[in-house]
């Protein structure tokens, strides 16, 4: 063990700072623990309690801010610190930045001459005018807003299009631009995947599951969720697919959405043909042969989509844990299960989570109900009561309507979830758990009360209820992954180790010995 | 013309009845903090972002980088104006004056019940962690040992104030200042929300307010000035506008008042405001307790 230390005389930083410094410094490699916190006398109780009081500790005072590096040999401490030093350098250097304000996106184009992106997050009634701002400064741009009419968003794509810039959006949630996750993304490894992606949660999904099969994201584009419709016609989609083509270091594109309207698919199977690079296609629901005879490799999951391009990207095949489905664990839950309880019940933050899950109970089950299915007839017909297997996409504007996302506050869907644990007639509840920037802060920690408490409350009535959990993240999201799935485990919880896996496991437990696979 | 739009009564008082003099301690993006060069008690210019608080001006400004000011600017007052160098003169005459006049309170606790359980269960999920909030999974041994230690000794003052019990209460609440990270160590945070029950008019802990006072004198080796300078303030009864109405809300408002009012809170720092709700909440649920007894 090996530690240094540094102690800044008189030196404040704001709260926020401090903490965000502390869990940046105890992810730098290397660093088995790092402490940045003012020297008072109690927080040097603490810092002797875990073994790390040294001489120039015991004469910090309450004024002095201590920084405190522990790594495991003394060959790393020099360079850890370093880079802990580095972070507090640079927070002051963005600190200093972040005071320059902008009231206008012309004046901030003119005040950062070498920027060529903007986030426009704004009130929908405002958000065209300032992306087509951005677009005539010659910025890319992710536009988060939604709100936006389908005229504007063709007008803005047109424009972006003939400029030759991405114009990502409206409704644009993902993306990861130049190893920088942008809104709602995952701390993935770089390497040399592309993404285009009309879904959020469904490119998070496929990013994670490159990640977890050894392979890395060059860019990762939304689309926004209309790209693909007749009206949009997938302007961006294409643009996004020439983007990559045109992209050295991007060998692999995958292109990932809901089934796109059928014109629109045309024109994006044609520019595939046309893409010097393998393609790989998860159109959820998609059509195979369409795909292939494109020269296109369909995916009918988003697992198989990650897997087809690590494959196809180089990484050896026999080096990959492909996070087979556990059938021994199948027969048991089923044993377990009463004859009534007959139906899954899905309580998804992520749409596409959904979608996947749903699509893979509809393969085999007819009814199959949620507030995102394409068939009115099962179509829920009170988003509040579930009806045999139902699908909730707890995202949706439904749920969402003057509320945060679930990703942010789970609080909708924790009551949710108490009432169907409740229903005799379930026998499997799925849900996600997603991680990442922009999600909250412990996704699982938070519904583990209800979960436990429903656990106990099947118990007492004399049956298993099988909840089954998925958490999407990799192992450099915080909080850590880890840590995450322990939880669920310790609660009792059925962990998935994909979105795939989540849907297959939740339809093979209630089919209880028909179409059995 | 940069102008003070509100400020505490006291620091006024100051600009405009004494020869004020002081340096800058220390700059953060929305706040500074003035040390007065007589006695070394710290003054706050505040951006317009922030909320009124004791020895604290809020000013017509939304960021205070643009000013360049930097620690030990000397600070000095003309005409009732005050001078950070040549770098900022900012006027007061105009300024409304704020005092922190804390609410009584109630004989009948009915309501205060059910939103005393509605924040908590509010702070329990919305809360930030890191703090007296422990975290499901501290970034380090550093931060789960310091919420242990925070748990351990806040649960020791709680006992202490249920009991009514006197003899260790300096003790316990002395060990809680300057435990925590950030820059207000999360012991004094809770302390700040604990003393201001104490400090309402009727509370049946108002019996600890001379004990409160005492904990100060002991205590200005223990944290930072900007952290003391809360708790002292505190000590006597006088805390920021958001924890005031967070207090009136629970007293006499709806469950909706004190969410809302506990979401201007809870954005306090990082951990802080999540901090500071937990001891107002330990000292509200002590009153229950102790009213009950009455």
């Amino acid at each position: 063990m090996s530690i240094k230390v540094v102690i800044k005389r008189n030196t404040y930083f704001d709260s926020v700072s401090l903490m965000s410094l502390s869990t940046k410094a105890n992810q730098i490699e290397g660093v088995e623990q790092a402490i940045i916190g003012m020297g008072t006398e109690m927080n040097k109780g603490v810092i002797r309690n875990v073994g790390l009081m040294t001489p120039e500790v015991e004469e910090a005072t309450a004024g002095d801010l201590m920084i405190i590096v522990k790594t495991a040999n003394a060959d790393q401490t020099e360079s850890a610190y370093l880079a802990v030093e580095e972070l507090l350098t640079n927070k002051n250097t963005a600190q200093a930045k972040s005071d320059i304000k902008y009231a206008t996106i012309d004046s901030a184009a003119q005040g950062i001459p070498d920027a060529n992106f903007a986030v426009i997050s704004v009130n929908g009634a405002f958000a065209v005018r300032e992306a087509r701002k951005a677009l005539e400064n010659d910025l890319h741009v992710m536009l988060f807003s939604d709100n936006v009419s389908v005229e504007d968003e063709v007008e803005l794509k047109t424009f972006a299009h003939e400029k030759g810039l991405l114009m990502m959006g409206p409704d644009c949630g993902t993306a990861i631009i130049g190893n920088t996750g942008l809104c709602f993304a995952n701390a993935v490894r770089k390497g040399n995947i592309g993404i285009v992606a009309a879904s959020g949660t469904g490119s998070q999904e496929v990013s994670v599951r490159v990640h977890d099969f050894g392979g890395g994201i060059t860019q990762l584009i939304g689309t926004g969720g209309r790209d693909l419709s007749k009206e949009v016609g997938g302007i961006m989609m294409l643009d996004g697919i020439k983007a990559l083509d045109a992209d050295e270091a991007t060998k692999v594109i995958v292109l990932v959405s809901k089934p796109p309207e059928a014109s629109v698919e045309k024109k994006v199977l044609a520019q595939i043909k046309e893409c010097s690079k393998p393609v790989v296609v998860y159109f959820i629901g998609g059509n195979e042969e369409a795909v292939v005879a494109a020269g296109g490799q369909f995916a009918k999951t988003s697992k198989e989509a990650a897997l087809k391009a690590v494959l196809l990207a180089g990484i050896d095949e026999a080096g990959i844990n492909k996070r087979a489905l556990n059938l021994p664990l199948i027969e048991e839950v089923r044993a377990k299960l009463s004859p009534e309880q007959k139906y899954i019940r899905g309580l998804f933050c992520g749409g596409t989570l959904c979608d996947e899950s749903m699509y893979i109970a509809m393969e085999k089950l007819d009814n199959v109900y949620s507030n995102i299915q394409k068939n009115p007839d099962f179509l829920l017909k009170d988003i509040n009561v579930s009806q045999e297997h139902t699908f909730i996409d707890f995202g949706d504007d439904d749920f969402t309507n003057g509320k945060p996302h679930p990703m942010i506050d789970p609080s909708s869907r924790i009551e949710r979830f108490l009432q169907e644990a409740k229903d005799p007639s379930v026998g499997v509840i799925v849900m996600d758990f997603v991680l990442g920037f922009g999600s909250h802060e412990d996704p699982v920690g938070v519904m583990l009360p209800a979960m436990i408490e429903a656990k106990q409350l099947a118990e007492k009535e004399g049956r298993h209820l099988e909840i089954i959990g998925y958490v999407l993240g990799t192992d450099l999201d915080t909080p850590r992954l880890e840590d995450q799935v322990k939880k669920l485990i310790d609660a009792g919880v059925t962990h998935a180790s994909s979105s795939t896996n989540a849907g297959l496991l939740a339809r093979e437990i209630v089919l209880k010995g028909e179409n059995h696979e | 013309m940069i102008h003070a739009i509100s400020g505490d009564s006291y620091f006024l008082q100051q600009i405009v009845e004494t020869k004020f003099t002081g340096s800058v301690h220390s700059v953060f993006k929305h706040a500074l903090n003035i040390q007065s060069g007589v006695d070394g008690e710290i003054f706050t210019l505040a951006t317009q972002a922030m909320d009124n608080a004791p020895n604290t001006l809020i000013i017509n400004l939304d960021t205070l980088a643009n000013l360049h000011i930097s620690q030990n600017d000397r600070v000095s007052v003309m005409n009732d104006q005050l001078l950070i160098e040549d770098k900022l003169q900012l006027a007061t005459k105009t300024a409304t004056r704020w005092q922190c006049q804390l609410p009584i309170f109630p004989s009948d606790s009915t309501s205060l019940k059910i939103n005393v359980i509605t924040v908590k269960q509010f702070i329990d999920l919305h809360g930030k962690s890191g703090g007296m909030k422990s975290s499901h999974s501290p970034i380090s041994e550093f931060e789960a040992e310091t919420s242990r230690m925070l748990k351990l000794r806040t649960n020791l003052l709680r006992e202490e104030l249920v009991s009514q019990r006197f003899d260790q209460f300096q003790k316990y609440a002395v060990d809680l200042v300057g435990l925590g990270p950030g820059l207000t160590p999360s012991g004094d945070d809770f302390l700040v929300g604990l003393f201001t029950v104490i400090h309402l008019e009727n509370s049946p802990c108002s019996i600890y307010q001379q004990l409160c006072e005492s904990v100060i004198n002991m205590i200005k080796p223990l944290t930072n000035d900007i952290s003391y300078t809360t708790l002292k303030k505190a000590a006597y009864g006088q805390v920021r506008e958001s924890i005031y109405s967070l207090v009136h809300a629970i007293l006499y408002g709806t469950e909706v008042d004190s969410i809302q009012a506990l979401k201007k809170v809870l954005a306090i720092g990082s951990s802080s405001g999540t901090d500071i709700a937990l001891g107002l909440i330990s000292g509200l649920e002590a009153n229950i307790k102790l009213g009950g007894k009455r």
